[in-house]
Formats: C-alpha cells, structure tokens, sequence
C-alpha cells in the first residue's frame, strides 16, 4: 500500500525548492536534482483503499441468569445465548442477596479433619467464630498427655496462637500443629520452653 | 414597515402611563384591567402581598422567615426494570439495516465455527436446509447475493419487522434438531426452549397500584394519602436539628416503615414546592404556609408498610408520571414533574 503512494515525488517541487531555507545553503546541487524529476508528469491516481472486512453478524437473544433477554449482533451462530454468571447473581452487584455469600460447606467435616491435622494455613482468610474452635481443638490435643506441669505452658501456647492469629504466618502454623499432635511429652515440653523463652 | 413602527409606539405610550409596575407585571399583565381595584388585586396575589400592602418592595427573606414552616419531603421511586418497547417505525429500520449489512459482509464461513461431522455441525446443516439456505435467521426470504438484492425493502403492513416475531424465530431456531445419538431428532423429540416472560405481568392485568412489579418499563413513584384525603408524596416537618436529607430518611422510615432497602441519592433537593400563608385583615397570620424540599430515593428492595408508620398515612399507590398528574392537585403536581423522567 505505501509502495503506491507517490512519495518519490515532491508535492511542491517549485515552491520547497525555493522557500525553504535549507535549500538555500546549496541551491545548485538541490535545483540540478530536481529539474529531471520535474519533467516526469506528476499523477495523482487515487489510492485503493479496501473495504475493511467485517465478519458475518447474527441476531442472537442473550438471556441473563434471571431470565431476562434482550437481543444483540454478534459473530456467533447460535441463536440463544444463555448467561450462567452475570451482573444479576453476582455478589457484588447484589450485596444484600444472602443466598450469594460464599458460605463454606462442610457436611461431611472432612475440611474441619483437615484442619484439625495441619492447622489453618492454608486458610483463603481467617474466620473469627471457627478460629477459637480450632484453638481449644489443639489445646485438646496437647492435654491428651495428662501432665499437669503443662498448664502454665497451655496458656503460653493460646497467648502463642492469637499471636499467630494476628501476624499469620503458615509455616508457623504447620510446624506448632505438628509438635501438638505428636504424643511424646519432651517436644512438647521443648516447645513450650521456647515458648517461655519468647513469653 | 410603518405599521409596526406605529404599534411599537402605542405600547411604548401605554407602558409610560404606569411608570411604577414591576418588569414581570408589564409582560404579564399587558392586557389592560377592568378597574385600579382589578389591577391591585392582581398586583398583590402576583407578589402574594399581605392584606393592607399595596405595591411590593424589596424582598423579603429574614422578615417573612417565620410564616413558614420548611418540611421534608421524600420522592421514592423504582427505576424501570426494562427498556421501552420499540415503535414500529424503529423495528423497520433497524431490519433493514439488517438487511443491508447481509449485502456488505463477507459470508459467513460454518467450518470455522463447527467442526465437520459433529452434532452441532448436523443441527446447523439441518436449520440451513429449513431456511432454504439462508444464513440469517430472521430476515426473511431475501438472497442478498441473488439477482433480486436490490428488493430490500419491506412493503407497507409486512409484519417481518415485528420485535415479537423476530424473538419467535430466534427462539425456534434454538432448540436442538440433533438428538444424543447424533441423529436427526423427530418432531416429537424437539424440546421447545423456555420462552422469556412476558413485558405484561399479572400486577398490570389487574392494575394492582400497590405492586413494584407493574409498568416494568417506566418509574413508578410512591405517593401517599393524607388522613384528609389528598394524595401527596411523603413529607414532614421538619427540627432544626437535622439537616434535609436526613429528615428525609427519618420521613421515609417514620411514613412507610422499616422495610425497604433504599437509597437517598443525594443531599440536595430536587423539587420544592410552596404553599403560601394566610394573612387577616390586620396582617396578623392566620396560616403559615409552607415550603416543602424534595429529595430524591431510589427503592431497591422490598415493599411500603404503612401499618408500622407513625405519620398517619392510610394508604398509598405506585404510580407513573401520567397517573400522578392525573391524581395530584395541579400546582403541586407543576411543582414536582421537572423531576420526573419522561419514562
């Protein structure tokens, strides 16, 4: 397309050659160089421009997850569109529509026995009402080996959890539920004297 | 030339006779009165003067404050929930644009959209075949490539323009010729899809005023009646505690109850409307009068109770811009329908 236009030509050979002031520093040279193209008939042919090329366009209904429809053109062949997710069941565009909260399901407990093996780490964000349920499920765990030396140590270790609580760190997270939920009473006297230590 | 001239002239000289009205009194009241007593009374309802003033003067802001009382007011309204329907007019045009673009576009290619052999390949070719080859669904039999493309334009009464009809078509031409093995389905295998429904609900068969799901394509406004009987949008006096839109939310929980989800769009009032006091003959009040300032509310949810309201309210209707002029007083309704959309 470019190749066509008729760049090589100045469009005013007459006028830039003598207005222009750089042409006036060597005027011989320039004049010499344009007088032979000056001969040649200037054209003036008009470029071709294509038509752009426009897909094919239907008629399509689109109906939204509410059952209301409305009809557009678009490129696609199926003449019903039907919206399974849109403006009308979303959360955001409905703030007050209760059935569209995201509500954990958890018939069958399998996600409380997960947390109850490797804590809440892995946790989207923290939920206040379960966070407490989960804390007394691992002071269970750690008062399953019957030692009553270990009570100052339970206290030290939910002083521990909330503190986890606050500045949320999984790693942490993982490794305390591990020393819990071992049986043997020295890791977890080990881990209650650095908890001391910390305290 | 000269005619005009000369009655230019005249109303110059006239105007000179009474050198001490007021600009608006000269244009609207250019038609000489009966009588100076005429021409006083109508001097002094144009300014709303008290009994025993005769020409108005400058204007009264601190001093006439106390003759009124500043309410409140609330225009709840519900958006409509669906585009207008279209004028003929508009459904032709836009077929046959429609009609024109089938001559400007590339053709469409069915292999880039269905792969060959497959079910929906089949259910593509079948619809086809039923269209006579058409590609596009619901323009007709018009072959915008054939001998007779110049032949676009439909005649006066063609009823191929019709919203209605258009929707049918489409919606026949959804439903699935191909059944699961892959075959041509029967007549009677053909699941017809579940029609939209319609624009016209039961609440506006029965013209049931009280319901939100009625006019679906206009606004409807919350009126309310008074326990003498007028209708009026919800509104109240107001304390000098509170500012304009939060009396106007107090209004609204006070006069419909607590349940609807709403939204007060803003701080400023829309629409005011002034009812003037009376005086006695010794200028002493005999009525104050009023100025109430609308604001605008926009109900999301729910439904006006007026059982759980304290502002006495009986009753109250949703109604269209055309239905509230039809039952306001007319003043009031002037006061108030700058705010009103057209639909």
């Amino acid at each position: 397309m470019a190749s066509r236009l008729p760049t090589a030509l100045p469009r005013r050979p007459t006028t830039s050659s003598t207005l222009s002031p750089f042409n006036t520093l060597a005027p011989q040279t320039t004049s010499s160089s344009i007088i032979p193209t000056l001969q040649q008939t200037q054209t003036r042919n008009a470029t071709l421009i294509r038509r752009p090329k426009r897909p094919y366009a239907f008629t399509q209904v689109v109906q939204l997850s509410d059952g209301s429809t409305f009809t557009l053109r678009t490129c696609s062949p199926h003449a019903l569109y039907k919206s399974t997710k849109d403006t009308r069941n979303h959360v955001m565009w409905n703030p007050s529509e209760k059935s569209l909260k995201n509500v954990e399901v958890d018939e069958a407990g399998k996600l409380a026995a997960f947390r109850g093996r490797y804590g809440r780490g892995w946790d989207a964000e923290s939920v206040d009402p379960e966070g407490g349920a989960a804390e007394a499920a691992e002071t269970k765990g750690s008062s399953k080996g019957g030692d009553a030396a270990k009570k100052d140590d339970k206290v030290g270790a939910a002083s521990f959890e909330s503190k986890f609580d606050s500045s949320y760190d999984p790693l942490g997270d993982l490794i305390s539920s591990y020393a819990v939920g071992m049986p043997e009473d020295k890791g977890a006297k080990m881990a209650g004297s650095t908890k001391s230590k910390k305290k | 030339m000269a005619s005009s001239a000369r009655s230019s002239g005249v109303a110059a000289a006239l105007l000179r006779r009474r050198p001490n009205v007021c600009a608006s009194c000269r244009t609207t009241q250019f038609l000489r009165p009966y009588s100076v007593a005429a021409e006083a009374q109508a001097t002094a309802e144009a300014h709303h003067l008290k009994p025993t003033q005769s020409k108005p003067h400058e204007p009264f802001t601190v001093s006439r404050q106390a003759e009124y009382r500043i309410r409140s007011g609330v225009i709840l309204s519900r958006a409509p929930l669906l585009t207008r329907p279209l004028t003929p007019f508009e459904n032709a045009f836009f077929f046959y644009q429609k009609r024109l673009n089938e001559r400007l576009t590339t053709e469409f290619r069915h292999s880039m959209f269905f792969k060959k052999d497959t079910a929906a390949d089949l259910d593509w070719r079948i619809k086809l075949e039923e269209r006579g080859g058409l590609v596009a669904k619901e323009l007709g039999r018009y072959y915008a490539k054939g001998r007779n493309a110049w032949n676009d334009e439909l005649l006066v009464g063609s009823t191929l323009s019709d919203e209605n009809r258009i929707r049918e078509t489409l919606l026949k031409d959804a439903e699935l010729r191909v059944t699961e093995d892959g075959e041509k389905a029967k007549p009677d295998e053909i699941v017809p899809v579940e029609k939209p429904q319609p624009r016209i609900t039961e609440s506006d068969k029965k013209n049931d005023v009280q319901k939100l799901d009625r006019k679906l394509d206009q606004t409807l406004y919350l009126v309310v009646k008074k326990p003498d009987g007028e209708w009026q949008f919800p509104a109240d006096d107001m304390s000098t505690e509170e500012n304009l839109h939060q009396a106007a939310q107090r209004i609204l929980d006070a006069a419909a109850g607590p349940n609807m989800n709403t939204w007060i769009v803003g701080r400023v009032p829309v629409a005011h409307h002034v009812v003037q006091p009376q005086f006695k003959q010794d200028t002493s009040l005999d009525v104050k009068g009023e100025k109430t300032f609308f604001l605008k509310g926009r109900i999301m949810a729910g439904q006006a109770d007026l059982k759980e309201g304290t502002l006495g309210y009986r009753k109250f209707k949703w109604l269209t811009k055309d239905e509230l002029q039809e039952l306001l007083p007319a003043p009031y309704f002037k006061s108030v329908r700058k705010m009103m959309a057209d639909r």
